[in-house]
């Protein structure tokens, strides 16, 4: 994935088996969040594919959540003047067929298409425990709860693959760990999970697999005690903290740069 | 019957028109990533501070010589404050609301403006004459008018002027920067405030410029000329990409020529005889302008994006 | 501007604090009683006579019964008087004060000043002098004060400043006591009165033959509904609403049906169908600008579509297709269609980029159509429409074998002409209200809330951005079209010019909208009630006309600036438009706007 003249990733090569929890680390600008973006189609990659069991995405962000890679985001995206329950029927939407047709004539479907759809989504809201919270707008939750409603907004698309973008930042140590025991419930689902964190405590609890991405590359990959253990990986977190740095600027610029592409 | 080479110079002209306006639209969205739909009323108030001018201040007589610059003078400063005003009072209270909001400010300003100059304007309700340069000079087949000298000089010196200013000047610069990103170059201690306002007046100075060619050229003005043009100098915004001044002049004069062309010589083709002539321009005009947006969303200059101001 | 720090007031039986005395020092008990013997006095004082001369509209020369203003100034006395007997707690009268705070009484007390006062200076104004006024109306003049300065010597929380403390005057308190449940019928029979007083209201408005009559209504109507907006009536209303959905639509429809029965003159009919197909229009572009956020400058046009298909195959000698005469509900099927196809051709290619670029291309295809239409008339195109004479004498429909041309009588009313369309109207409205609704509450509605909400987020949850807005473009393109097939039979005729994007009369663009943001984007009841009040206004308004669109700038300028979620607010829009909220969304960098732009250069 290249901006103009810089590359912000490059030649990452990565794997998710399913029913793993997978971390992604690296320093500010490492290019984490554009991988996600590469990923989930926000961006087109300049280069190269992104696969989801066998099949090549198209790079078209509704078409990867339909395949079945759902997200959140890090700074956290939801339909702000929505309630709870409807920003999870939003995320229901892949899974729903019913179109205008159905919903202006309100045939027997259309009815236990809605009921099914909500009964899915107060399922979820009762996982992350927000049912009582359902009819409440998502802007008046307090932060941690808008974390949760996204994660289960996501969750409602029926991922096989899901991607959580610094879930925890911003949280506090309790909160963590709630998000932590919501992560493995998540894969105890058979979800997999890519999650990008700063907090590397959360992550080598968390995950079977770490990958640390110093400057758009990939630079290890293994379990915690290896990735832990790697000198280069500590060089990268405490030899040159700020070497990435402008990489994550340009890659917000990345509007007036405009992605280039073929 | 008019000559091709005639035809390719009266849409060079138009298009000049619509490319001066067209700068006002794509400064401003290149800045704040705002439409302002009232623009096209900005080039209306121009053009009427220029004939005030004329009519009410400059005593009866004057040379044409000592009279355009002075009308230049009064439009501008009309349509400079007005858009600057418009920036202040209408738009800059809007700036953290959703975006539906400013539009929508935007077509009231744009009635408003027009209304006040039917409704106060003495005789605008219908078009009043404008004195007109039609000394009429020939070169080779071409004829043209020294209104038509008078808009190719002024379009020439703005433009390289502006070119000179966004890439030298230190405001120019700043500009650059807000262009880019807002916030970063706030903290980097521009005073994003003065750049919009900078590009509201630089948007406005051009138009009334426009204006000024506007009257000079067809020798009348009337309350509704800055909807049809403002309109199409969007679309020449557009069709040159939005944000890029060079796209900006480009569209402008590639809009002016293709519809100039399209109503003389679209009803030569078999089938289309009765889709010519000028009643059918700007409908032409428009559907270059959909066309534009399905294979080029970008616009021509659309690429070059780094360069804006 | 409900929110203010002091709106408590204390219970009627507290003795007032230091803190909270009134604006003009004055015993409680006094001021009250001020409230309420000058309300019965303002009443009272509408059966004098205000002038001598019956050249003042609705003839005010007669004692010992109202007319004209005077009726209105009797409302005002009357609703001043109920509340301030409220005030004192009388049994029965309670639920009227329910938070027991001062506004009510302030705006009350203020609309009877106003119409009064308005009355009085219109007389002065324009018979020329004082002299022309009447001992009664001097006593009116007085008795109407009197509950002003009843109403500011209520005990108020005082304010930072004067304004502050005139603002905690008329603020509507934060919370308002829940009420006692009420049993379903009586929340039944309230809703039928409610609707009942509806109509009447809106007959009233619409039957008012000058429009100093008409200034006088909407003084008393504006402060009569803000003052139960205060009171925090209008709010255990909508509650009840919404227990009694479709009760409450299957008497809103009942009432509307209901109204040309109130009408004498067909020609109030005629107000009561413009109102219909511009609200009806306006319901539709509130799906496209209101649900989906798709902001359409040249909506008019769809509604043009439709008026001149319909006109072509109407079977009118000057249609070019003179010989085809299509049934009603091909015709309409048929405008329709051609209001979608437009709608398509439009919106596919422009859906896929920044919303800017529709509104722009939509307000440029508005104009086109107007062209096209006024060209197309055999010299300066093909021979189509007719250019600018359009195409006249349309024949009236005729619906199993009811001709809608003809008076009908209905038990002893007799239904005219555009009572007969009125009423179809009634039911094409019933059918976009339906529409809207339902289309609202489903999967479709809430993907196109989510798109308006946040496109990138909305896409990442896996909705086809383009796919969804489409369908509202179209959707909202063909119910324009529907209604522009009945307006072409209602007008007789079909004509280019008022398919434009300003003009000084509905419909067009610029009024479409402005009744769509006015009432309240995202509302049912919004955009119908900005309809009836931007038709009303210039209609009734006549010395407005000239200078209507102005005014109109402006207020749409000053709208957005201190009311952009309309006089109706839908619950989310207000949000939207007054908070910044929780979310750290707004840090949105330039890529994730715009990314359809972004991608299409790749």
């Amino acid at each position: 994935m290249r901006f103009g003249g810089l590359t912000a990733v490059r030649s990452v090569d990565f794997t998710v088996n399913s029913g793993e929890i997978v971390g992604l680390i690296g320093p500010n600008g490492a290019g984490k969040t554009t991988f996600f973006n590469c990923l989930t189609g926000l961006y087109v990659p300049t280069e190269g594919t992104v696969s989801y069991q066998g099949t090549v995405l198209p790079p078209k962000p509704h078409l990867v959540t339909k395949a079945g890679i759902a997200r959140t985001f890090q700074n956290i995206r939801l339909f702000a003047n929505m309630t709870v329950l409807e920003n999870v029927l939003v995320g229901r939407h892949t899974r729903t067929r019913e179109g205008l047709w159905s919903a202006l004539l309100r045939g027997p479907g259309f009815k236990k298409a809605e009921k099914a759809s909500e009964a899915r989504a107060m399922e979820l809201l009762e996982f992350i425990g927000l049912a009582h919270k359902r009819d409440h707008l998502a802007r008046n939750l307090p932060y941690g709860e808008q974390r949760k409603l996204e994660i289960a907004r996501a969750l409602a698309s029926e991922p096989g693959l899901l991607l959580l973008d610094e879930p925890t930042a911003g949280m506090n140590p309790q909160e963590t760990r709630a998000t932590e025991e919501l992560v493995f419930a998540i894969r105890d689902m058979g979800i997999a999970v890519l999650v990008i964190e700063h907090d590397m405590r959360f992550i080598f609890n968390l995950c079977d697999r770490v990958a640390v991405l110093v400057q758009g590359e990939k630079l290890v990959e293994g379990t915690s005690e290896v990735v832990q253990a790697d000198d280069r990986v500590i060089a990268a977190y405490l030899g040159e903290p700020f070497e990435g740095d402008p990489a994550q600027n340009e890659a917000k610029a990345a509007g007036t740069t405009k992605g280039e592409a073929q | 019957m008019h000559t091709l080479p005639q035809q390719l110079a009266n849409g060079l002209l138009l298009g000049s028109m619509y490319g001066l306006i067209a700068i006002g639209y794509t400064m401003v969205y290149g800045i704040v990533q705002l439409i302002n739909f009232a623009h096209g009323e900005i080039f209306m108030t121009g053009a009427f501070g220029a004939l005030t001018v004329y009519v009410y201040i400059l005593p009866d007589g004057t040379s044409m010589w000592a009279a355009v610059p002075l009308m230049l003078i009064g439009g501008g400063i009309v349509s400079v404050l007005v858009a600057v005003g418009a920036e202040r009072f209408a738009y800059r209270p809007l700036r953290q609301a959703p975006r539906l909001a400013p539009l929508i400010t935007a077509i009231g300003l744009s009635l408003t403006l027009q209304e006040l100059v039917r409704n106060f304007y003495p005789g605008a309700d219908k078009s009043r004459a404008f004195p007109s340069l039609d000394a009429t000079h020939s070169i080779g087949s071409v004829d043209i008018t020294d209104a038509d000298i008078f808009l190719v000089c002024a379009a020439i010196v703005c433009m390289s002027s502006l070119a000179w200013f966004v890439r030298k000047s230190r405001t120019g610069r700043a500009m650059q920067a807000t262009a880019q990103d807002p916030d970063t170059a706030q903290l980097m201690g521009i005073d994003t405030n003065r750049i919009i306002v900078v590009a509201f007046a630089i948007g406005g100075f051009f138009a009334a410029v426009a204006a000024l060619s506007y009257g000079l050229k067809y020798g009348n003005i009337d309350y509704r000329m800055g909807f049809l043009m403002g309109l199409k100098a969007f679309t020449a915004a557009v069709m040159g990409g939005i944000g890029n001044i060079y796209g900006a002049m480009l569209g402008g004069v590639v809009l002016g020529i293709a519809e100039t062309l399209a109503s003389a010589y679209i009803s030569n083709i078999p089938g289309m005889q009765q889709l010519g002539g000028q009643s059918w321009a700007n409908v032409w005009a428009f559907v270059l302008l959909i066309l534009v947006l399905l294979f080029r969303p970008q616009g021509l200059l659309g690429e070059r994006v780094a360069d804006r101001a | 501007m409900t929110e203010t720090k002091s709106p408590a007031t204390p219970p009627a039986d507290a003795t007032p604090t230091t803190a909270t005395r009134g604006l003009i020092g004055l015993p409680l008990p006094a001021a009250r009683a001020l409230l309420l013997l000058g309300g019965i006095a303002t009443a009272a004082s509408a059966f004098l006579a205000w002038t001598w001369t019956s050249d003042f509209p609705g003839d005010l020369t007669v004692y010992g019964y109202p007319g004209g203003l005077q009726w209105l100034t009797f409302v005002a006395g009357v609703l001043t008087a109920l509340f301030a007997l409220a005030s004192y707690g009388v049994r029965g009268l309670r639920w009227l004060l329910p938070a027991r705070n001062n506004a009510p009484l302030v705006l009350t007390a203020l609309g009877g000043f106003g119409v009064t006062w308005f009355t009085a200076i219109e007389i002065a104004a324009k018979l020329g002098g004082l002299a022309n006024w009447e001992p009664g109306t001097y006593i009116a003049v007085v008795a109407s004060l009197i509950p002003v300065i009843g109403a500011f010597a209520l005990p108020q929380e005082a304010g930072e400043s004067t304004k502050e403390t005139l603002k905690a005057y008329i603020a509507k308190p934060e919370a308002i006591p829940a009420p006692q449940p009420i049993a379903p019928w009586i929340q039944r029979l309230i809703i039928t009165i409610v609707a009942a007083l509806g109509l009447g209201v809106f007959a009233y408005g619409i039957d008012t033959q000058y429009g100093e009559i008409f200034i006088g209504f909407l003084i008393v109507l504006v402060f009569a509904v803000w003052a139960l907006h205060t009171a925090g009536l209008l709010d255990r209303f909508s509650a009840m609403v919404a227990d009694n959905r479709s009760f409450t639509l299957a008497m809103g429809f009942l009432a509307a049906i209901a109204f040309p029965l109130t009408q004498t003159d067909d020609h109030y009919a005629n107000i009561g169908v413009n109102i219909l197909i511009f609200g009806t229009v306006a319901l539709g572009l509130n799906i496209v600008v209101g649900l989906a956020g798709l902001l359409d400058l040249g909506y008019v046009a769809f509604l043009g579509v439709g008026a001149y298909t319909a006109a072509l195959v109407s079977g009118s000698e000057f249609s070019r297709f003179s010989g085809v005469q299509f049934p009603f509900w091909a015709a309409a099927l048929a405008g329709a269609a051609a209001s979608l196809i437009f709608g398509v051709l439009i919106g596919a290619p422009t859906l896929r980029l920044r919303g800017d670029y529709l509104a722009i291309v939509t307000l440029g295809f508005g104009e086109i159509f107007r062209l096209a239409v006024n060209n197309m008339d055999g010299v300066s195109g093909p021979d189509i429409t007719n250019g600018p004479n359009g195409i006249p004498s349309i024949p009236d429909l005729k619906l199993f074998g009811f001709n809608f041309g003809e008076a009908h009588d209905l038990g002893g009313f007799t239904i005219g002409r555009f009572a007969n369309y009125y009423l179809l109207m009634v039911l094409v409205m019933a059918l976009v209200v339906t529409v809207y609704r339902r289309a609202a509450d489903s999967r479709i509605g809430r993907s196109w809330i989510a798109i308006r909400e946040d496109e990138t987020a909305a896409t990442a949850m896996g909705i086809n951005g383009f796919r969804v807005k489409l369908i509202a473009f179209a959707l909202g393109a063909s119910l324009a079209g529907l209604a522009g097939t009945v307006s072409a039979h209602v007008t007789y005729n079909v004509v280019p010019n008022p398919y434009q994007f300003a003009g000084a009369a509905p419909p067009n663009s610029a009024f479409l909208l402005a009744a769509v943001v006015l009432g309240g984007m995202g509302t049912v009841s919004g955009p119908i009630l900005g309809a009836a009040l931007l038709y009303l206004l210039p209609e009734k308004l006549v010395f407005l006309q000239d200078k209507s669109l102005l005014a109109f700038g402006i207020a749409l300028i000053l709208l957005m600036r201190f009311r952009p979620e309309g006089i109706i607010a839908n619950r989310r829009r207000q949000l939207e438009f007054h908070e910044t909220g929780q979310l750290d969304v707004p840090e949105t960098t330039t890529l994730s706007d715009e990314p359809a732009v972004t991608k299409a250069g790749a």
